[in-house]
């Protein structure tokens, strides 16, 4: 039987339990989405400034079917479409300026006095009701995603839910005692979460064990760069940047460059600690195989209880040459059957849980659409492989459609899931586009990324 | 072109065409070909023996040119079948549009005109110093030098196939054992130019020591194969950083790497240039000139403009005109010199399409089929500059045109000046700050800017340095010294 959910409060869809949200038929939730999406669009199309001149250089005042949303959707560049000049002198004005135009929230009225750092000026934003939180990428450039406390109700029951689906453990009754080999704290998306969510999910903070206390300031991430490039130049006092800070690069150097031996220190006095309870283990998966692959060169085999879970993410990015089987030797290592992960990306609230029969199943509030390389929307039939486009339906007070940089595979058709559960699903081939794709045969001088993009679809056979 | 075309491995004079051992490589656009496989042939590829350069190393430099010449006579297009099959492969592998490929192509003849290489190796080695030994004259006549040739392993660029004529060029011309990999997205050039030798000249030195063969980049069993000291001397590897650092992993002391990394390269814009509406127009042409030719693809070409301007509204609209200007003057370029893009850049649109929503800080205008600028509304280049291609150009507003020094490394090839008059003041600057080449925008004809910009006599620096002179070992032949002062040293 179907759930009633309102079109005019995708928020509130999130309230639901799991297998409430994976039961309701593709004609009736695309029905409820389609409905959501034109309700949001018309509330926000000239509310978010940046979201009305999109929309008017496109063209668009109405959304009469799903595909019509694509050409309203931000790239994902749009979050940090910043110059880097005014994070690097720190010009909080007009950062704010910026990101005013993301928001529905009137930042003009934020008292911007005294701000020396990206992290206080985080700060005096989550004073005043945003929750905003930032990811880097391979740039270092951060971006900005908008949100404010308006969201976090949602996003809270919405990350409960993910979790249990993708663990099969509930957080509301089972407090788990998490291991985390990380940073603490700030602003970092992922940081923040954990703040805000897995801390309460492990029972408590005595409960959340992490690497290390303290985190990376985004002011280091985000000129890290730039300090890089200072420093050969032997110029790093003419960025002006506060000493303190400068002392605590030297610290997080230095802390990167005993990780792999503190690492192993950490996990094996929780190892001992935690024997025969049960626990969740989290980190990136590169990280969990260099751990377990210590221990298991020392003969070391880990005694927790039946039913811990590992929660991973990021696949085996940062590990070079990983074999084959890494998975089973994580799993061999902690003595864990199952392993957690999810699919997302930090512009949206409703990421994917990764379930028994390999697929990533998006909550009914992530509307998915695949664009095809001439950006137009490919058909939401049968199995189709294109660029993610997701409309987040959660946020009241900025808007959640983001093309990402992510290419992957959808599976359309929900009668006849293994799992039961009736959502579009994403396979586990994911690839980013643009990325480095095999070999390394340059052939140009031209010192252009593009020219080098080019190159490397070339070698892979894929242009 | 459909289906798998095969290619052969050239081996000193010998064509090695596809067996049952052929490996097949994946290409551009399903330009996909078939090679014998090359793990099975590095006896072919390296030479072993030095003694085995001996022929070329007798054979004088006068005969080299002549066959090199008579080999350049053959490189013509409509008369060579297998360099209209490497044309063909070209303009579906690599970057350029036809009329572009195909002047790149029609030059190729004048490449090996005699004069022009008779020049070359007198200005880089001296013609005497390859040809014999060369006594220093004076106090000194006992020591001789002589530069002798190597063992040469080329991996070389792709996007202009140029360089292939211009690495078998110079082999000839240092008598030196080559071995070209080639790159994939011209696999067959080279290939074309050693097979057309081949047929005029089968057993001319310069011929057997010319090998060339595609092997996939991190082929790690090839190059330790390969680049060992036993069987090579010196390594040019054109393109990008992560060719050459792969290429270390194997280097030891011995091998002597010449590493053309990729460039970039900018023009700087002087306040003079918003005079008046002529002189705007002269530097557009030139701007258009230097960002348009070969579309783009080259590392001599223009994707940055800095431009002496302040960042207030009027200031930046008229270089916002200044770009109107130049996207209007790619439009007089001659189709030899570039063209229309006939596919779109998404990946560049989309970062135009992110900016162009901030207008607090960029104008963006023009797309990726015609051209397109983005003006930056304060002192720094977009964030994106190194994905700037089809003939899209970041225009950068500085407060003094040495202030552009900042950008300016090891990596900046070429650099676009306008007005003249601005010359003197910052040339020397910029050849310290790394920049390789100092041109000029003015002219107000795209020929003759772009002649400007390229006509350098042979035997001028390529990237800052001066690869044939680098590519021959400079031997000293030292005899006793004059009798008598052997005698004062005996009577001692």
């Amino acid at each position: 039987m179907a759930i009633s959910l309102l079109p005019d409060h995708p928020a509130a869809w999130t309230y639901r339990s799991w297998e409430e949200l994976m039961s309701i038929p593709r004609e009736e939730r695309e029905k409820l989405q389609l409905e959501a999406m034109q309700i949001q669009f018309r509330r926000l199309r000239d509310r978010i400034p940046a979201l009305k001149k999109l929309a008017d250089r496109q063209g668009v005042d109405a959304i009469d079917r799903i595909e019509d949303i694509l050409p309203v959707c931000f790239d994902h560049r749009v979050l940090k479409n910043y110059p880097i000049q005014i994070i690097e002198n720190r010009d909080f004005a007009k950062l704010t300026n910026w990101l005013d135009k993301l928001t529905a929230h009137d930042l003009t009225r934020i008292d911007l006095t005294g701000l020396k750092t990206i992290e206080e000026w985080l700060g005096r934003l989550e004073a005043f009701g945003m929750l905003v939180t930032y990811s880097s990428g391979t740039t270092g450039k951060l971006s900005f995603v908008p949100r404010s406390k308006d969201e976090l109700g949602p996003w809270k029951f919405h990350f409960f839910n993910v979790n249990y689906a993708a663990s099969g453990v509930d957080a509301w009754t089972t407090k788990l005692p998490t291991f985390f080999p990380g940073y603490r704290g700030g602003y970092q998306t992922m940081l923040k979460m954990m703040s805000l969510f897995n801390v309460e999910m492990a029972g408590g903070e005595e409960h959340y064990h992490t690497l290390y206390d303290t985190h990376i300031p985004a002011d280091l991430m985000a000129l890290s760069g730039r300090l890089q490039a200072a420093e050969d130049k032997g110029e790093v006092a003419a960025l002006g940047l506060d000493p303190a800070l400068l002392e605590q690069r030297q610290q997080m150097l230095a802390q990167g460059r005993s990780k792999d031996g503190d690492l192993d220190d950490w996990f094996t006095g929780l190892i001992e600690r935690y024997r025969g309870q049960r626990v969740k283990i989290g980190g990136t998966f590169s990280d969990l195989y260099r751990v377990a692959r210590a221990g298991l060169d020392r003969g070391v085999r880990c005694a927790f209880a039946p039913g811990s879970i590992i929660s991973g993410g990021g696949g085996m990015k940062g590990y070079k040459d990983a074999p084959d089987d890494w998975e089973d030797q994580i799993k061999a290592f902690f003595g864990v059957d199952f392993m957690g992960n999810q699919y997302g990306f930090s512009e949206c609230i409703g990421n994917a849980p990764l379930a028994e029969d390999g697929f990533f199943y998006l909550p009914p509030y992530s509307v998915p659409l695949l664009m095809g390389p001439d950006g137009e929307a490919l058909p939401r039939e049968g199995v189709q492989t294109g660029r993610l486009v997701l409309v987040d339906l959660i946020p009241q007070s900025y808007w959640g459609g983001f093309t990402s940089g992510d290419e992957v595979t959808i599976h359309w058709d929900d009668e006849d899931t293994e799992t039961g559960w009736r959502a579009p699903r994403i396979a586990k081939s994911i690839r980013r586009i643009g990325e480095n794709e095999g070999g390394e045969d340059k052939i140009t001088c031209a010192g252009s990324q593009q020219a080098y993009n080019e190159f490397m679809e070339f070698v892979a056979g894929e242009a | 072109m459909s289906g798998v075309l095969d290619i052969p491995i050239i081996a000193r004079g010998k064509v090695i065409m596809p067996g049952d051992d052929a490996v097949i490589y994946k290409g551009r656009g399903g330009a996909d070909f078939r090679q014998a496989d090359p793990h099975k042939h590095i006896h072919d590829l390296v030479l072993g023996d030095t003694s085995r350069l001996r022929d070329l190393h007798d054979t004088p430099m006068a005969e080299i040119i002549a066959v090199l010449a008579e080999l350049g006579k053959r490189l013509v297009l409509a008369d060579n079948p297998l360099l209209q099959e490497s044309f063909q492969l070209a303009l579906q592998a690599g970057g350029l549009a036809e009329p572009i490929l195909r002047g790149v192509y029609d030059a190729l003849p004048h490449m090996f005109a005699a004069e022009g290489m008779a020049a070359l190796v007198e200005k880089t080695i001296g013609t005497k110093y390859i040809d014999g030994w060369v006594p220093s004259g004076g106090d000194y006549d006992t020591v001789s030098i002589r530069a002798i040739g190597t063992r040469q392993l080329h991996i070389t660029a792709g996007n202009v196939p140029v360089v292939a004529a211009m690495t078998i060029a110079r082999a000839g011309l240092t008598k030196s054992d080559i071995l070209i990999k080639s790159p994939s997205n011209d696999p067959l050039t080279a290939n074309a130019i050693a097979r057309t030798l081949i047929d005029i000249a089968p057993d001319h030195p310069v011929t057997r020591h010319i090998a060339v063969a595609y092997w996939k980049g991190g082929d790690e069993y090839m190059d330790q194969q390969i680049v060992r000291t036993s069987r090579i001397d010196k390594i040019t590897a054109w393109g990008g950083m992560s060719s050459v650092r792969h290429i270390q992993k194997f280097l030891t002391p011995g091998i002597d790497l010449t590493a053309l990394n990729p460039k970039y390269s900018m023009s700087m814009v002087g306040r003079e240039t918003f005079a008046s509406e002529a002189v705007m127009d002269e530097c557009a042409i030139g701007l258009a000139t230097l960002a348009g030719f070969y579309n783009q693809t080259a590392c001599a070409n223009t994707r940055i403009v800095y431009v002496e301007s302040a960042t207030d509204d009027e200031s930046i609209e008229r270089v916002v005109q200044l770009g109107r200007k130049m996207l209007a003057a790619y439009a007089t370029l001659p189709p030899l010199l570039s063209v229309p893009f006939i596919a779109r850049n998404r990946e560049l649109e989309a970062e135009m399409a992110a900016v162009a929503l901030e207008d607090d800080f960029y104008h963006v205008e023009g797309d990726t089929l015609h051209g397109g600028f983005i003006v930056s509304k304060f002192n720094d280049r977009v964030e994106f500059f190194d994905k700037l291609n089809n003939r899209v150009v970041n225009f950068v507003p500085v407060d003094d045109l040495g202030d552009v020094i900042k950008w300016c490394d090891d990596t900046t090839q070429t650099v676009g000046l306008y007005p003249e008059e601005r010359r003197a003041g910052l040339l020397d600057a910029f050849a310290l700050a790394g920049v390789q080449r100092l041109v000029s925008l003015s002219g107000g004809d795209p020929l003759t800017v772009y002649a400007n910009s390229h006509h350098m006599p042979p035997g001028s620096p390529h990237d800052g340095i001066e690869p044939m002179r680098r590519s021959v070992r400079w031997v000293v032949d030292m005899r006793p010294a004059h009798h008598a002062a052997h005698l004062s040293v005996a009577a001692e």
